[in-house]
This record gives C-alpha cells, sequence and structure tokens, in this order.
C-alpha cells in the first residue's frame, strides 16, 4: 500500500460511521471516543487523537452529532444509513437546481418521463429490428 | 470603421442567432466531436468579437486631435469591454466553485454510504481497473440510476436497484459510457458552456443551445459504450434506466434526449468524413474571423 493518507481516512471514517450506526441500531446511547476507539482503532492500533480527529471531521460535516458530557464529548450518527441514502439519493435526482446537478454529476439518462418509456420501447424494437439483419458492422 | 462594426456584428450574431440555428442543426449530432468542437469554437469566438470592440475602437479616437467626444466613445467602449471580462471571470469563478462544491459534498455521502465493489460484472472491461478513469461505488437503494462524479477523485456511481435490473453487458454500457465522461473530461465542456450561460445578458441566453450540448456529450459517450460492447446493450440499458430518472427533469430540459439517442445509436456505424471535415473548417473559420478583424482594426 503506497501511504497515501487521504484514502486512508475516507476509509477510517466510513469505519467509524459503520461503528456508530450499529450502535445506534442496537439502541446505545451516543458513545464516547474513548469507546469508538476500543472498537475501531484498537484493531487498527490507531492512536486515540486520531479516532478523535475523525470524530471532529465526521461532526464539522454534519454527519455526526456532539454533546457534551461533563469533560467528554459524545457522539452519535446524525442521520441513519437509510436516511442519508435517501437524501444522497434526491440529490442526484433532483433537490440540487437543476444546472448545478447536471454539470456537478454527469448521469447515464438524466431526463426521460414516464410518458417517454413507450416512446423509447418502440425506438428499441425499431433498432433491434435494424441490428437484426446480417449484423453488418 | 468598418472593423469595430464588423465585431460588434459578429458578436452579436454568434450570440444569439447562431446558437439557435445550431440547436436545430440536428445533422450536427451525428458528427457530435466535429459538433462540439464547433459548438465551443462560435461561443469563443462570439466573446472575443464582444471584448474585442474595446480596444478595435482605440484607435480610431486616441491620438488623433478630434475632440472630447471620441474619446469619451473610445474609453466607454474599452470600459464595457473590460466589465465584460470581468463578468465572465467572476461567473466562471462562482460556477466553478459551486460545482466543486456539490461534488465534493456529494462525493463525501457516496464514499461513506457506498460500497466500494469489485464484484464480476463492474471488475471486468477494458480500463476497470484503471484508476483515473474512476473507481465504482454502489448505493443500496432500490432506484435505478448511474452517474459520475468527475473531478480529481473521480467517482462512477450505481445503486443496487441498477445491479439488479441490468444484465453483464448492458452493466458494462453503462460503465463505459460513464468513463467515458470522466476520461474525455466531459464536465469541463459543460462547465464552459454552464459558466457562458450565466454569464451572457438574458436576451442571449439559450437554453436549446445548453440542451444540445448536453445532448452531444451524451452521443459521444454512447458511441465510446457501443464501441465497447455493441448498439443494443447501450439501447437496453437506456430504456431500462428511464425509469429511474427523475420526473421533472424533462420539464426543465424541454423534453427527454431518450428517444433521440437511441435514434443515434447505430450511427456509430457510418461514420461523416466530409460532415466532419467541414465542421472542423467552419470552426477554425469562425474562431480566426474576430482575431483577423481586431489585428485589421489595430494596424
Amino acid at each position: 500500500m503506497p501511504n497515501s493518507s487521504a484514502p486512508r481516512l475516507g476509509d477510517l471514517e466510513r469505519a467509524v460511521m459503520e461503528h456508530l450506526w450499529t450502535r445506534a441500531e442496537a439502541g446505545s446511547q451516543p458513545v464516547t471516543v474513548r469507546e469508538v476507539h476500543e472498537s475501531v482503532g484498537a484493531e487498527r492500533a490507531l492512536a486515540y487523537t486520531t479516532v478523535m480527529t475523525v470524530l471532529d471531521r465526521l461532526h464539522k460535516k454534519g454527519l455526526v452529532s456532539q454533546q457534551r458530557d461533563g469533560r467528554a464529548y459524545r457522539y452519535a450518527p446524525a442521520a441513519t444509513r437509510e436516511q442519508l441514502t435517501a437524501q444522497t439519493m434526491r440529490d442526484t435526482l433532483g433537490t440540487l437546481d437543476p444546472p448545478d446537478r447536471r454539470a456537478a454529476m454527469l448521469h447515464f439518462l438524466d431526463d426521460a418521463t414516464s410518458e417517454e418509456i413507450d416512446d423509447l420501447r418502440a425506438a428499441l424494437a425499431a433498432l433491434e429490428a435494424r441490428q437484426a439483419p446480417g449484423r453488418g458492422d | 470603421m468598418v472593423y469595430v462594426v464588423a465585431l460588434l456584428a459578429l458578436a452579436v450574431g454568434l450570440a444569439v442567432p447562431a446558437p439557435r440555428l445550431m440547436a436545430r442543426r440536428t445533422t450536427f449530432r451525428r458528427a457530435p466531436r466535429a459538433a462540439l468542437v464547433v459548438w465551443q469554437c462560435v461561443s469563443l469566438a462570439a466573446v472575443l468579437a464582444a471584448l474585442a470592440v474595446g480596444p478595435a475602437l482605440l484607435p480610431r479616437t486616441a491620438g488623433v486631435t478630434l475632440g472630447h467626444g471620441l474619446i469619451a466613445v473610445g474609453a466607454l467602449a474599452v470600459a464595457v469591454s473590460a466589465g465584460m471580462l470581468a463578468r465572465l471571470m467572476y461567473a466562471g469563478h462562482r460556477v466553478g466553485a459551486r460545482l466543486r462544491s456539490v461534488r465534493r459534498r456529494h462525493r463525501q455521502l457516496v464514499d461513506l454510504l457506498g460500497m466500494p465493489v469489485g464484484t464480476a460484472p463492474l471488475a471486468v472491461g477494458p480500463g476497470a481497473r484503471r484508476p483515473r478513469q474512476g473507481s465504482v461505488r454502489v448505493l443500496e437503494h432500490p432506484t435505478p440510476t448511474a452517474y459520475c462524479l468527475p473531478g480529481l477523485r473521480q467517482r462512477v456511481v450505481l445503486t443496487q436497484g441498477t445491479l439488479e435490473e441490468l444484465p453483464p453487458d448492458e452493466l458494462a454500457a453503462v460503465l463505459a459510457h460513464e468513463r467515458a465522461h470522466l476520461r474525455a473530461r466531459h464536465d469541463l465542456i459543460l462547465e464552459f458552456f454552464t459558466v457562458l450561460h450565466t454569464a451572457v445578458p438574458a436576451f442571449a441566453r439559450s437554453e436549446q443551445a445548453l440542451a444540445e450540448v448536453r445532448l452531444l456529450v451524451e452521443v459521444l459517450a454512447d458511441r465510446a459504450a457501443v464501441r465497447v460492447g455493441g448498439v443494443l446493450p447501450v439501447g437496453r440499458a437506456l430504456v431500462a434506466l428511464a425509469r429511474g430518472s427523475h420526473p421533472d427533469a424533462a420539464l426543465a430540459a424541454g423534453g427527454g434526449t431518450a428517444v433521440t439517442r437511441l435514434e443515434l445509436l447505430d450511427e456509430v456505424v457510418r461514420p461523416h468524413v466530409v460532415l466532419s471535415a467541414f465542421m472542423y473548417a467552419f470552426a477554425a473559420a469562425v474562431l480566426a474571423a474576430p482575431i483577423l478583424l481586431l489585428v485589421a482594426a489595430l494596424g
């Protein structure tokens, strides 16, 4: 593995989120940095401060909620995995301002309507018919 | 003075009627690569011609003792040119910054939620392993959709619904399409036209022009997909994924383009050499026009 830190940080954020989601699904209270470090950090031989940094980054991105508990913070996922997936899908399918969305991400097919389906099927049938005899290409 | 008038006419002509005429030229779609070059050259030439009007007026007004009125006209023209340039640069900055932030935020979500897959149909195919062409992420969502996030850290995003819906050859076609976007940096073309669209005054703005450029970019990526796996998988994937697209999108775009793309799929087999050559020559001439006019005006 080359020592590129960026993808590694992404992997860590992912692992930490997975942990927080699992805990939240199990009905657990928001967790402390120490708990996350013990379960996610230990197996990867991470420093406590690394886990703290990752949680802080996730908080800044709005993915994790932070609440004070005495001298420490407790963390919980801001949304469930399903909610976040739904939000991501809404972004790609239309919440974003259309000009932004269409230039920011390039969809395989962006603008078909349900009324179009029949026309599309007919066009495909015509294409299949043109391709069928000989397949001369 | 003839040159100044000519530059002015060129700027208006290329900015207003030309894009509207070109958007209606459906033959352009048979040579999408050349067509995109024409589009870019026409837009760039319109901008250059408009910016050149101010400097072209200068030698007619400055230096000679023709009175304060003419000097004021020259100064005003230069100021207008400078203003247009500033507006263009500002739009470029705004649009670029917004796109990058939308992409960054979205990529973070996709990286967090998406499964980085190496499953059978995704890992095969030309270029599948090359990191420059975007690693594939799969979102756990039933709606079938597929898109790519361009930029420095490119991603191709699919949903679980897409994986379930599409057989391997259609999936390969979709991936080839998205990777063609990433490889050819189609996002930069779209960004260029989005910037111009934002910067020009409303009377020169044309939705059809922007929609046509978007269509050409898609046709180009479709062609890359056809070269990988043939015509039919691309066509079938278009029909399969039509169900997953956004219900309102077609309204904004003035009608869907999927049928048009389907009908153009088997055009790939017939190269239009003469048409392309003519279009490249036209593009070069259009781009040369404002430069030559400015040189003549200053000389």
